[in-house]
């Protein structure tokens, strides 16, 4: 997907291409690789601005927003326009009980799994991070398998691997992307009736047609075997 | 994740995801029933490793429009994103 830069003299361009699985693979960053020259002279020189203001006060709220906003940015201006499906009707059930009486499960595409129980890839058992980085191209060319997670797992007993987006703040709290501490207290309060017994998660990088045409269906089907009345979803 | 939204919902089963800002465009243009947006940055939708107290708030707004009965219903989180450094209390 990029040029390896020691073939030829590194340019701007090829230096922010790396960040998108590249030489400098980091997926806080890959935007990077659709923003013009301008824009990621723009980026760095406004990061540079905001860690030298944090030097004098180590007030790090203001790179905080300089990742979001530029994210928001990359993403809202670049990625739309290659943005391959839009609906213009919209599927819409009502809940039929309170909320406080209704079975809610979670559903994520943060790649979660228990131990012992690794969907295994293409056959891979242990696959590393990086490695599911390396092969982004055959996930989002194949079908995801749904991990079931019980949803009173240790969270010691909880593996993350997806390489579609970085992992690391969920490596070190699930609940940023797998909600089930959050989950588990509303229930404890009554604002949901019961928490469906297993939370459920995916490697959302993946074939869509193949989720929408014939996987997703069958999770549907498996959500009113388990009574589900509603979901809570978390797409990363 | 827009497809499954999609599907459950036909299959009638009420839906409600959590979207971050960067992808605040794909709801309407996905067309799923109820969303809520954070200003989370990527990877970390729900809040901050460690803010227990945001990731739990979040997930209260998000539930609540499960009882939204209008059609399509899309609220911003009103709240700007935190560490949980920055909120030992959290």
């Amino acid at each position: 997907m990029t040029t390896p830069e020691s073939e030829s003299p590194l340019t701007l361009k090829g230096f922010a291409d790396s960040f998108f699985y590249g030489s400098r693979s980091n997926l806080d960053f890959k935007f990077l690789a659709d923003l013009a020259d301008t824009e990621t002279a723009d980026f760095f020189e406004g990061l540079l601005r905001e860690l030298g203001r944090t030097l004098n006060d180590g007030d790090a709220a203001r790179l905080l927003d300089h990742a979001r906003s530029w994210q928001r940015r990359a993403y809202g201006a670049h990625l739309d326009s290659k943005a391959a499906f839009a609906y213009d009707d919209v599927p819409f059930s009502i809940l039929a009980t309170p909320l406080a009486e209704t079975r809610v499960a979670l559903v994520t595409s943060s790649g979660h799994f228990v131990a012992g129980d690794d969907p295994k890839p293409f056959g891979v058992g242990q696959m590393t991070q990086a490695e599911a980085e390396a092969r982004i191209g055959e996930f989002i060319r194949a079908e995801p398998t749904l991990s079931r997670i019980p949803v009173d797992t240790p969270a010691d007993q909880l593996r993350v691997r997806h390489g579609g987006y970085p992992i690391d703040a969920a490596s070190i709290d699930h609940n940023v992307t797998l909600p089930l501490r959050a989950m588990r207290e509303l229930q404890h309060d009554g604002i949901i009736g019961e928490l469906a017994a297993d939370a459920y998660s995916f490697v959302g990088a993946t074939s869509q047609l193949k989720l929408r045409e014939r996987v997703a269906p069958l999770w549907a089907d498996e959500l009113h075997a388990a009574q589900v009345d509603a979901v809570l979803l978390v797409p990363v | 994740m827009g497809h499954v939204q999609r599907v459950f919902e036909a299959a009638g089963i009420p839906t409600v995801g959590i979207n971050i800002a960067a992808f605040a465009h794909v709801p309407a243009r996905m067309g799923v029933s109820r969303a809520l947006i954070t200003d989370h940055p990527m990877g970390r939708p729900l809040g901050a490793p460690g803010d227990a107290v945001r990731q739990r708030d979040v997930v209260a707004a998000a539930l609540e429009l499960l009882t939204s009965t209008a059609g399509q219903t899309i609220v911003s989180f009103p709240h700007p994103y935190r560490t949980a450094a920055a909120h030992p209390s959290a």
